[in-house]
């Protein structure tokens, strides 16, 4: 039986809905995990969903100004199926805007590492990361496009998993890159994870991508490690992990070593993608239609459409600029469908990888660092601290990212990936890991004594 | 890429950038361009172009109308005039 | 001069193209959802009726069917345009390099036909704009023609002909047809967009040919641009900046996939304009008037098709007139009302108008008694002119009483003037012998 089921079937004592929301909005005060709470909260499971993805009636933003006053008329599809479930939705949770950073900082009000509030939080899905570290029985509804939901579970020491592309409908879900966007789940085990992605997974007549397959749990009982990725890491990282490597091996599992042609163009490969297809879907942000509103209709839509479009934060702004450029029919060849190709060149060479066990890594190549450390960052730095979860992003591999040590009071992550509709022997891996590992939180909000 | 492509590119997308803004996005520009050239060393001659990681089969809807049943919710998100959304000048 | 046409077509689906709204309405803004509005979290998925159409479309103008579709991004801003993309088709059309024959059988070639959503519909106000979203997402497909137009004339029977092909697909293009005109009269391309319907289109042409003339004559020269077309004035005046391909940027559709070609059912097109010529030639009519008669009349066509030898040609096209004229507001009529037509045609009455709502509403049960022959005519006319032989004499001053005599005649065997005129033409110059 998961802690899903138990909390569901057992009576909750009175007022506990009414104390779980002001001991949330309190810690909220501080690690601004949610754009906005419930006012009520159902009997059901709570769950959180990040501010990207639609439910009906209740604003939605990205985290964007852009978007501010947004109302959707519709439910995700994915939200819809949560609550068809007994689920009760809780609020909306902070991210970086549109999805676009690894730290959470691209948004007005930064969320904060609950560990230690002077960190960051990870990104882009780092209230639905911070919600489920401070919140004892709740699940959360994230989204990866490049590691949005590895990296912020990876600093806030819970489980991140992203589906195989196209496993969750994408209905609801305010697109970044398309192609590239997945719904996926955070909780505090690998247990209440499978069940949750049991009740999403699933074709939708709304989304044309969402996949009709029957999602297996194959095990090979090996582990690959990329060697070119694991070198030129933080070096407690790295000695770190290989400690931890060594535990996977005590547990019966054969570690293999590999390197694989064209890894270092996976970020390359991955941003033009990205940026290409969310300087399109930003395109429909223009001032009139929902959200921010220009109020002076008289101005010709030009000019209108520009004082709107000033309303996106920096880093939409580069993106926008970026991915209008490599997109420009003079240069496409060189840039997008280059960077299409050579997805499949990457997708193949996984593909090899995968047919002989688990991709395990770090997840991030760095320590948690202090919010003041990544805001100094270039924007170059800043995507390169995708290199372990944009491979498996790229190409919409399953993965999980998950705590297997805390040094210094922090938590420490490795993320493992593995093929196409093999999403359960991801989540079996993990609840395999967790017989021998003790996940520890600072906040237990909602606890029942 | 030049102060004028740059410039043109704005105006494309319809995004004006502050001085401050500027400078900062144009100068991570060409470092990230740069980054993003990298990809022309391998050769894709052969390979075609993966539009979805994963092969997305044909999903299509028979011609059957169906009414949204939330048309005022949806239009709350804008200004209206008779049933119209109001839109900027032309 | 070269003349190049991309047609847009709206297609007769009950949903539009990327979501389940209706693709009719009468209040502003009713049809509508966040798919056709573009809200942020919606998603596309395509209409299978929408593809076929335009599958088969590009089938009857002979075209290369590639054996999959895909569909691109073409992002241009306008407050028309609810994502500020459309949802467009460019390396994966529906076809490619197609024909049509005008009547002389000169060749124009199609560059491509592609599948694509149309905007909203936008209204001018004084200093803002009022937008209806019902027309957004309804399915259009655009026929790209090279510029092998040669003149008005060449263009106006590329219309007539296209139109004929998509009427006996089952589109009607007369009401919704919009198009661009793209002129060349020296080695500068004009671009004239936005023209609504036929007799527009070729105003528009008109007016252009005849402005770049001059323009040519007083050495003024001509700019390549795009214009657009005032109904008002029936002239074109230089329009907004368009964008560039360089602009447009177009990238795969990604919330869509890759779509067979193979899974519509072909249906076989039907080219009128060749028929007729056949048909006149076989049947010993006029092409003119057998091109008249079926080139926009699939029951028409049906009944000369499942008649072959069974009536004569001659009835069956009076018997169309006849059924065009009087049952008036019907587009179609069945063949069944028109063999009868034809049938008593044949026998040579004339039916008036009360005969043809008769048959028409089915109440026809005794007709065919009256049927006259030459004879009863003539006995019928003598008999006419003996009780009428005083004004008789005023014959040819007054020519009352010669459509008198008709007139009476056919009231009472329903017969065809010209054959009663005809007798009684002969009948009174036989008198004056």
């Amino acid at each position: 039986m998961n802690s899903i089921k138990e909390f569901m079937a057992c009576d909750k004592p009175d007022g506990y809905a009414e104390k779980l929301l002001s001991e949330l909005r309190k810690a909220n005060e501080r690690l601004n995990a949610f754009n906005n709470i419930t006012e009520h909260l159902a009997d059901g499971m709570p769950f959180s969903v990040k501010d990207n993805i639609c439910v009906k009636g209740v604003e939605t933003t990205a985290s964007s100004k852009i978007l501010k006053g947004y109302i959707p008329a519709f439910n995700a599809t994915a939200v819809q199926r949560m609550l068809d479930n007994g689920f009760s939705f809780l609020g909306k949770t902070n991210m970086d805007e549109f999805g676009f950073g690894s730290f959470g900082i691209n948004s007005e009000n930064p969320a904060r590492n609950p560990f230690d509030e002077s960190y960051a939080a990870g990104g882009s899905s780092s209230g639905a990361a911070v919600a489920t570290s401070i919140l004892k029985h709740h699940v959360a509804i994230a989204e990866s496009t490049g590691g949005s939901i590895s990296a912020p579970a990876a600093f806030c020491g819970v489980v991140g998993f992203t589906p195989t592309y196209g496993a969750i409908s994408r209905y609801g879900l305010i697109d970044y890159a398309n192609s590239l966007d997945k719904i996926g789940i955070m909780a505090r085990s690998a247990s209440d994870i499978k069940y949750v992605f049991g009740i999403l997974n699933g074709p939708d007549a709304k989304d044309t991508t969402s996949l009709d397959i029957k999602y297996k749990s194959e095990n090979k009982k090996s582990i690959i490690l990329i060697d070119q990725l694991i070198k030129n890491i933080d070096k407690d990282v790295e000695s770190n992990f290989m400690g931890f490597v060594d535990r996977i091996e005590g547990m019966g599992y054969v570690i293999k070593h590999r390197s694989m042609p064209f890894i270092d163009k996976a970020i390359p490969s991955y941003y033009i993608i990205a940026m290409a297809e969310a300087s399109t879907n930003l395109a429909k942000y223009t001032g009139f239609k929902y959200g921010f509103k220009n109020e002076d209709f008289t101005s010709n839509y030009n000019k209108f459409f520009t004082d709107a479009r000033s309303a996106f934060g920096t880093e939409a702004k580069r993106r926008i600029v970026l991915g209008t450029f490599v997109r420009s029919a003079s240069v496409k060849d060189r840039y997008y469908s280059q960077a299409l190709k050579l997805r499949a060149l990457l997708l193949q060479e996984l593909n090899k990888l995968l047919s002989e066990g688990f991709i395990l890594s770090p997840t991030m190549p760095i320590k948690v660092p202090k919010l003041e450390d990544v805001k100094k960052l270039s924007a170059l730095e800043n995507y390169k601290m995708d290199v372990m979860t944009i491979p498996p992003n790229l190409c919409g591999l399953p993965h999980i990212s998950f705590p297997y040590a805390y040094k210094n009071g922090m938590p420490l992550a490795a993320q493992l990936t593995t093929s196409h509709g093999n999403d359960n022997a991801a989540l079996d891996f993990v609840q395999e890991w967790e017989r021998s590992f003790k996940y520890k939180f600072k906040y237990n909000i909602g606890e029942l004594r | 890429m030049d102060d004028s492509e740059f410039s043109r590119l704005l105006k494309i997308c319809r995004i004006h950038l502050s001085e401050d803004e500027r400078l900062a996005i144009k100068k991570d520009t060409n470092d990230i361009l740069e980054y993003f050239n990298s990809l022309s060393e391998v050769s894709t001659k052969e390979v075609h172009e993966a539009y979805h990681p994963i092969s997305v089969p044909e999903k299509i809807r028979s011609d059957v109308p169906l009414d949204f049943p939330d048309v005022p919710l949806l239009l709350k998100n804008t200004k209206t005039y008779r049933f119209y959304v109001v839109g900027p000048d032309i | 001069m070269k003349i190049g046409l991309e047609v847009h077509v709206s297609l007769p689906t009950e949903s539009k193209l990327f979501c389940s709204c209706r693709t009719y309405a009468e209040e502003p803004n009713t049809a509508i959802c966040p798919v056709c509005t573009g809200m942020p979290g919606s998603k596309p998925v395509l209409n299978e009726r929408a593809l076929s159409i335009a599958v088969n479309i590009a089938r009857a103008l002979m075209c290369k069917v590639p054996t999959a579709t895909s569909f691109v991004r073409k992002v241009y801003f306008y407050p028309d345009l609810p994502k500020s993309f459309q949802i467009t088709q460019k390396d994966g059309p529906v076809g490619v390099d197609g024909k049509l024959f005008l009547e002389d059988g000169k060749e124009i070639r199609i560059r491509r036909i592609q599948l694509e959503e149309d905007p909203a519909k936008i209204l001018r106000q004084d200093d803002y704009t009022l937008i209806d979203f019902n027309r957004s997402g309804t399915p259009l497909v655009e026929i790209v023609t090279e510029p092998d137009i040669l003149n008005e004339k060449e263009l106006r029977e590329f219309m007539t002909e296209l139109k004929s092909i998509l009427y006996y697909l089952g589109v009607d293009i007369d009401r919704e047809l919009k198009a661009d005109l793209n002129i060349s009269l020296s080695d500068v391309r004009v671009e004239v967009k936005n023209i609504t319907g036929t007799k527009n289109l070729l105003d528009a042409a008109k007016y252009e040919i005849e402005r770049q003339e001059k323009a040519i004559k007083s050495k003024q020269g001509i700019i390549h641009e795009t214009r657009s077309y005032i109904e008002k004035e029936m002239s074109t005046a230089p329009s907004r900046e368009k964008e560039s391909d360089e602009e447009y940027g177009f990238i795969f559709e990604p919330d869509l996939t890759i779509y067979s070609t193979k899974r519509t059912n072909p249906v076989k097109a039907v080219y009128a304009s060749k028929l007729a010529k056949e048909y006149a030639n076989k049947y010993k009519v006029k092409e003119a008037a057998m091109r008249e008669l079926i080139l926009f009349n699939r029951d028409a066509l049906a009944l000369i098709e499942s008649s072959k030898g069974k009536y004569d040609m001659k009835a069956i096209i009076t018997a169309i007139e006849l059924l065009q004229r009087y049952v008036k507001g019907k587009s179609r009529t069945s063949s069944e009302t028109l063999g009868k037509v034809a049938s008593l045609v044949e026998k040579g009455m004339y039916p008036d108008k009360e005969t043809i709502l008769q048959i028409e509403a089915g109440k026809d049960t005794n007709l065919g008694g009256n049927a006259a022959s030459t004879a009863e005519i003539d006995k019928e006319i003598k008999q006419l002119i003996k009780e009428n032989s005083a004004l008789l004499k005023e014959y040819k001053k007054n020519t009352k009483v010669f459509n008198f005599i008709v007139g009476s005649v056919m009231k009472k065997y329903k017969a065809n003037p010209r054959l009663v005129s005809e007798r009684l033409e002969k009948i009174l110059s036989s008198f004056r012998q």
